[in-house]
């Protein structure tokens, strides 16, 4: 059953990735400017030169049908401000940074955030909820570059413990993998410990203790397995978008990652690179999502996609 | 890399100085001679000059180099450069389909000869730039699209290209065969970091040893400042408003001549604080034709009484002006501080409208306002390249100001080789640009600032932001 929900979900995100692409296509034409504006202006023959070298001297309709014919075929296209660079070439290059630096924020936000909110549920009004909660609200109303700021300040500038910014060891990613897993983990933080204290409540949990169940054993096996439902719920999205890439968090650290990418081909208006960049974020997306479902029905067996 | 020439360094250490000339010296051509009036080149190649895979360098990798600059199909954004040479602009746009016809040729291996179309004054500094270093053919043909990456690429210049993540970071590793001797530093790592302020932090932790303007706010400037090793470099690099001629109240010249006279420049340097240069001329003070007095000075009573002859006294009626500006930090301040100089001398409130670059490129080529606010940075150092921007026929003119006169001067400036006649020219073209015609309010011109570590020494930077690490070396304590 757990392989056909998979799969239906593979085939729905063909139309899907159809849809998102020509809306793509469309929106990033309509935006003023093109890619071959720049400050001082070209001499227009050189200009259709560089637009007949991209098949930008074509009609929009035409250009989309050779997109779409090349996308078949798996070409992405190419940059047309890094010059000789490939779509492919900077996803192969960028791709595995973001899913490095998503997967470490990814995790520090669950081993954070889970125990967090669970020792805050637990421990309900006690100083310890009072700090946890705190530290949580503090997540989620920073600003990520005021959070990379003060984590470059305290550790690299003062501390001169850890690098300022910069991707060249696992020693370098602990800063941006904090400060990506800031926000994420004070969701998961606060959601835990709404869920945690609902669970608590329920008649099972109260025949777990009467049977002479230990604390820790109740919680692992009859609290956590059900409050967690909703935060795996969160993680989907959270993860597609902390995989994906964090644009403010690859900017602040000068980390080659996606969301760099992303963001420079928009200002560049490197149409193939946005159209590129957007479908991957749009898979990725559709996987985490199908995973996240896949967890649900192995969490509770009561949920069904049938 | 290598040209035939390079720009002589404009000093042999990081104390460079300000407003240094340029001249083009030798490089991978030993000598070269202008014969037939200025329309013929012959440079003489070095004979001991090899590619980093152990090729000897000859005058058909310049010749293919050239030949494949103007071939349309690389589209390349700057074969406009070469349109002086003979057949250029006609193989460039399809007229001649045989790249050979183009007047530039490998005459033997160590001969490389130019044809031009006219004499051009400033050709020899375009043999010094990027755009005409030479090629290899068998490896740009080897690896489509594919030659420019490290394991690919062949190179002829002090430094050999070690890795290249893109986006992200170049190493370079020094070349033992280079043909002016190898360079004193054995690795470089080059970063490619987009936040000033990370680029900074690097800097204070020590992960950097040497950052420039890119890498410091405004507000980082001061304590820059108070570094020893924080060093100004006067860069070709003009910054100025473009007053739309054909657009009220600014069709009026008395109201662009007001509008000129009535901001004091000498603000710039205190608000910016990166030493920049005040200018009220569009030729810039190191080149040739400048006159201080080409331009309109600063007279807030003059600029008032021109106001008001333009029947707006006291500013009063004065119609709705914009300003159109890309938001940057350094942009923004000047402009406030011009709007508050245009108040409080003339009494007149422009709106600074503010779009993102490529919105802000696309506004001001199809709709242009009555003031844009733009920088132009010279590609090789001749008055040309500034005076070129305001003729008729230029792509780069938003002001609507056509002038038959400017556009003769300029024309007759670029063949000139009597280098008086020459300045004269430039500076009739530049008065009719600033002060008769008041097309546009020149500012300033901008600075590179660089900040470098105790132990790091002969940086060159020079004014075209060209940066030299051949000369650079480390000594002292790290």
């Amino acid at each position: 059953m757990l392989l056909r929900v998979i799969l239906k979900r593979m085939l729905a995100m063909i139309p899907l990735l159809l849809v998102i692409a020509t809306l793509t296509f469309m929106v990033i034409r309509v935006v003023p400017g093109g890619p071959f504006d720049q400050e001082r202006n070209l001499p227009p023959q050189i200009l259709a030169n560089l637009n007949a070298k991209y098949h930008l001297d074509k009609p929009v309709l035409e250009q989309y049908w050779l997109y779409l014919g090349r996308l078949c075929h798996g070409d992405l296209g190419v940059s047309y401000k890094y010059v000789d660079r490939t779509v492919v070439d900077i996803i192969k290059d960028a791709f595995p940074v973001s899913i490095q630096l998503g997967g470490a924020g990814l995790l520090i936000a669950i081993l954070v955030g889970v125990p967090l909110g669970t020792i805050a549920a637990l421990r309900r009004g006690t100083h310890i909820d009072h700090l946890a909660m705190f530290v949580s609200t503090m997540g989620l109303s920073l600003p990520l570059f005021v959070v990379g700021a003060l984590l470059i300040l305290i550790f690299a500038i003062w501390g001169r413990i850890l690098p300022a910014a910069l991707w060249e060891s696992p020693f370098h990613a602990i800063l941006p993998a904090v400060t990506i897993a800031f926000k994420p983990m004070a969701y998961i933080a606060r959601l835990t410990r709404a869920s945690v204290l609902e669970i608590l409540q329920k008649d099972w949990v109260r025949i777990a203790r009467s049977k002479g169940l230990s604390e820790s054993a109740t919680i692992i096996k009859h609290v956590l397995r059900n409050a967690l439902i909703p935060v795996v719920t969160l993680l989907g999205p959270v993860s597609a978008v902390m995989i994906a890439g964090s644009f403010v968090v690859e900017i602040i650290y000068a980390i080659p990652g996606m969301g760099r990418f992303f963001v420079t081909a928009v200002m560049n208006r490197d149409y193939d690179l946005i159209m590129g960049i957007t479908l991957i974020f749009s898979v990725v997306l559709v996987i985490t999502n199908t995973i996240v479902d896949v967890l649900y029905m192995i969490l509770d067996p009561r949920i069904s996609y049938e | 890399m290598s040209g035939l020439t390079q720009y002589s360094n404009s000093a042999e250490s990081t104390e460079s100085t300000v407003g240094s000339k340029l001249t083009c010296q030798a490089a991978c051509a030993k000598s070269w001679e202008v014969l037939d009036g200025g329309t013929r080149y012959v440079f003489h190649l070095r004979d001991d000059i090899f590619w980093s895979d152990g090729k000897k360098l000859t005058a058909k990798d310049f010749e293919y180099a050239w030949q494949r600059l103007i071939d349309p199909v690389t589209g390349a954004a700057y074969a406009h450069f070469l349109y002086d040479v003979t057949n250029a602009r006609e193989i460039n746009q399809g007229q001649i389909k045989d790249l050979n016809q183009l007047g530039a040729k490998a005459l033997d291996d160590l001969t490389f000869e130019v044809r031009l179309n006219k004499p051009a004054a400033y050709f020899i500094y375009l043999t010094a730039g990027p755009t005409t270093y030479p090629l290899r053919k068998d490896i740009v043909d080897a690896h489509p699209g594919r030659w420019t990456e490290p394991s690919n690429i062949v190179t002829n210049g002090a430094f050999k290209l070690d890795s290249w993540q893109h986006e992200y970071k170049i190493d370079l590793v020094a070349n033992d065969k280079f043909f002016l001797g190898r360079p004193k530093i054995d690795k470089i790592k080059m970063f490619m970091i987009p936040e000033q302020s990370t680029a900074f932090s690097l800097y204070q932790n020590d992960q950097l040893d040497f950052i420039d303007n890119r890498s410091f706010t405004t507000s980082d400037i001061e304590q820059c400042k108070k570094d020893p090793n924080f060093k100004t470099q006067a860069l070709l690099r003009a910054q100025y408003l473009g007053l739309n001629t054909k657009k009220a109240p600014l069709d009026d010249v008395r109201v662009r001549k007001a509008f000129s006279m009535a901001i004091d420049k000498s603000i710039f340097p205190k608000i910016l604080r990166r030493q920049e240069t005040p200018m009220s001329s569009w030729v810039p003070p190191v080149l040739i034709g400048y006159e201080p007095d080409s331009g309109l000075k600063f007279d807030p009573v003059q600029a008032r009484k021109l106001l008001a002859e333009a029947g707006y006294p006291d500013g009063k009626n004065f119609p709705k002006t914009e300003v159109l500006y890309v938001s940057r930090e350094d942009t923004k301040l000047g402009l406030e501080a011009i709007q508050a100089e245009l108040k409080k001398n003339l009494g007149v409130r422009i709106e600074l409208v503010n779009q993102e670059f490529k919105v802000y490129l696309t506004t001001r080529k199809m709709h242009p306002p009555q003031v844009i606010r733009a920088s132009w940075s010279a590609d090789f150092p001749d008055t040309d390249n500034f005076m070129n921007v305001f003729t008729s026929e230029s792509g780069n003119n938003y002001t609507g100001f056509k002038n038959k006169e400017y556009d003769k001067c300029v024309e007759d400036a670029r063949g000139e080789l009597d280098s008086v006649k020459r300045a004269n020219l430039y500076s009739r073209a530049d008065k009719l640009l600033c002060k008769e015609n008041a097309v546009l309010i020149p500012l300033y011109m901008a600075t590179q600032c660089v900040l470098y570590k105790p132990w790091v020494h002969g940086i060159d930077v020079n004014a075209l932001d060209i940066q030299n690490y051949r000369t650079a070396y480390l000594e002292g304590s790290n």
